[in-house]
């Protein structure tokens, strides 16, 4: 059994994923995991396949995504998960969103991310987009437990007053809150406490 | 990954619509300080606020900034002192009123509610000792607020403690007449009165609740405008009042959630239950955080002209809506406050004559919950409040909600000056009393007005 991480990046058609897809099917391929967005008009797709009963090699998976893909003018890069290697080990912590809005300039998002690696936060997702003059980054970030948001929220304060950016680090629960029905989380450790008939 | 168009959204109801969280309050039942030695009820009280809310601050500063809420104000809210304190003599209740002024210092709270008397049926000698008691309380201590039961729908009204308050109304009035009144800012007279209010002055620790329990008001009158302003503006024809109520009731949702995920955080935090969100729309004297922004919005330009009523009560109807699908935790007051010092929009109205205290009292009908933060002149006699409070309380007995009153008697002023409060409390025009002064016949005849009939309701 073989395991890839396939991403594909084209300008946006109609049938790209149908053909990247169709490819791996045709190679017996199995889809794990995808992601996918439109950025301006730019296509781009990652996903992990695994080639359970017929095992596929890298440069026969770019070959079919190419072939089949032609009219779309595909750019393809395939990584192998090389068989029993250790996962990568990321920082764990508590999941906290972070927001910086204001005025654009060049490296903004290498200087957000430069304070959050100084202090071993993990970037886990992230979307940051220029309108007009206005620079907006959304991202989740794993904050290690000895860490308090206070510590993160005052590095990025001082990056976004030398670049008149206001910066926001808030946990993630108030999102869940605000956004989804389902019944309000609060921190791992303090579920179970709080219940309206808790003797105290 | 949450929706970058989700995030920016929460993040714009708190940083440009005022979004937070107005009171994390505290209640601790104070039954097992009862004493019949008045130094050591003292001793006992302050030992059981510190040892509850000694950690409330800090705790409420940490989860403020993990999720990037303001909480406005913390507040503790106690087991009515009328019956605490039972046995005790006047100069006892001062003691004890003195204690919760220090300790609420101490423990670094605003407001500490609670001085209380549950007396709609009758009184008890202490429940009558601590009403006599209210003006030295009120014109003496900074934080101790005050509120008086003095109805029920399933008791009636009592009418001897309605006369009694009027007399205290005017009493505290003058011992703080440097203040324009404001120890009456302090004393809140009921109507039904719920047991888990957040929200002072009324705020007490009623039966039936836990030793220490959480609750939380939320606020969010900023944040229900500018939704509604913006369906206004933008929505692709015109918007009926159903789509109206529709977005009131989803963005209800998103404030009430807050609330609780506040709530239940500070809860678990210090071990002790979680209660209720109250999710009542509580204005500030800041512009862009006021109900009658929102009616304004709805499209009701005169405060306090036809339409008015009804769109208070559709937004408070809304509110509760999005606010009961929010959570199941949902209690206190519960509804749309029109505190009229406390709100410009509403405090301008007056000043135009377009808001009266006729048309204040029509809409309390319909909203929580009642004729609150209202200046009224100087010289008004003690019976005409009490037939004013009398009046208010009749349409919550009658109705079966809370109603309740806050009116100062300004000393020294006349309909149309200013009164000034400071801070969160605002300030307004005083508002002409229609009619005052025919009253007192009806209020001294005393007694009790009956329970109301619970059926044949209409």
């Amino acid at each position: 059994m073989s395991s890839f991480i396939i991403s594909v990046t084209a300008a946006d058609r109609v049938g790209i994923v149908y053909s990247v897809t169709g490819a791996l099917l045709d190679l017996g391929g199995n889809v794990l995991e995808l992601s996918q967005t439109v950025m301006r008009g730019y296509f781009t797709i990652i996903l992990e396949a695994e080639f359970a009963s017929s095992p596929a090699t890298r440069q026969q998976i770019v070959d079919a995504i190419h072939e089949r893909g032609r009219r779309f003018d595909l750019q393809v890069q395939v990584t192998e998960i090389k068989d029993g290697a250790e996962p990568v080990q990321v920082p764990s912590g508590e999941r906290f969103i972070l927001t910086v809005l204001g005025d654009d300039s060049p490296g903004i998002v290498h200087g957000i991310a430069g304070s959050l690696a100084a202090h071993g936060a993990n970037i886990v997702d992230l979307h940051a987009r220029v309108d007009g003059e206005r620079f907006s980054l959304v991202m989740e970030a794993l904050i290690p437990h000895d860490l308090t948001p206070a510590a993160i929220r005052s590095e990025l304060e001082r990056y976004g007053r030398a670049h008149k950016l206001e910066a926001f680090v808030q946990h993630e629960n108030i999102f869940a809150a605000t956004t989804e029905p389902s019944p309000v989380r609060i921190g791992a450790a303090l579920r179970g406490q709080g219940d309206s008939v808790a003797s105290n | 990954m949450h929706r970058t168009e989700d995030v920016l959204a929460t993040l714009s109801m708190i940083r440009q619509h005022k979004l937070d969280v107005r009171t994390v309050t505290m209640g601790i039942d104070l039954a097992p300080c009862s004493s019949p030695d008045v130094t050591t009820l003292c001793d006992r009280i302050r030992a059981r606020l510190i040892q509850y809310a000694g950690r409330l601050r800090a705790v409420c500063r940490e989860v403020e900034g993990r999720y990037g809420i303001p909480i406005v104000n913390r507040r503790i809210a106690l087991s009515p002192i009328g019956r605490v304190a039972a046995g005790h003599s006047t100069e006892g209740l001062l003691a004890v009123a003195r204690t919760l002024d220090a300790v609420a210092a101490e423990v670094e709270v605003d407001l500490v509610g609670g001085f209380t008397a549950l007396v709609q049926k009758g009184w008890t000698e202490a429940e009558r000792r601590l009403i006599a008691a209210l003006p030295e309380v009120l014109s003496t201590t900074k934080r101790v607020c005050s509120s008086v039961n003095v109805g029920s729908t399933a008791a009636g009204i009592n009418m001897d403690a309605v006369a009694a308050l009027g007399h205290v109304l005017k009493e505290t009035a003058e011992r703080t007449r440097d203040d324009d009144g404001f120890g009456c800012a302090k004393i809140v007279i009921f109507g039904n009165a719920t047991n888990d209010n957040p929200f002072m002055a009324g705020a007490f620790h009623g039966q039936g609740e836990p030793d220490c329990v959480i609750n939380i008001g939320v606020s969010g009158p900023g944040v229900v405008k500018a939704a509604v302003e913006d369906l206004v503006a933008h929505a692709p024809s015109r918007p009926t009042l159903g789509d109206i109520a529709e977005e009131i009731k989803s963005t209800a949702f998103r404030v009430t959630r807050v609330g609780e995920l506040i709530g239940r955080e500070v809860a678990a935090r210090l071990g002790v239950a979680f209660g209720i969100v109250d999710l009542s729309l509580a204005p500030t004297p800041q512009v862009g955080d006021s109900v009658g922004e929102i009616l304004q919005a709805m499209g009701v330009s005169r405060l306090g002209g036809p339409g008015s009523t009804a769109a208070l009560a559709l937004l408070n109807d809304a509110v509760k809506k999005g606010g009961s699908f929010a959570s199941s935790s949902v209690g206190g007051l519960s509804g749309a406050f029109v505190a009229v010092s406390e709100d410009s929009a509403l405090a301008k109205a007056v000043e135009a004559g377009d808001l009266t205290l006729a048309k204040l009292e029509a809409m309390t009908a319909v909203c929580s919950v009642g004729l609150d933060m209202i200046a009224v002149p100087g010289d008004t006699d003690a019976e005409t409040l009490s037939a004013l409070i009398a009046d208010e309380v009749a349409i919550g007995v009658i109705n079966h909600k809370t109603t309740a009153v806050r009116v100062i008697p300004v000393p020294g002023k006349k309909a149309g000056e200013r009164a000034v409060f400071g801070g969160l409390f605002g300030e307004m025009d005083i508002l002409p009393i229609h009619a005052a002064g025919g009253s007192a016949e009806f209020v001294r005849h005393g007694g009790r007005i009956p329970a109301p009939l619970s059926s044949l309701r209409n």
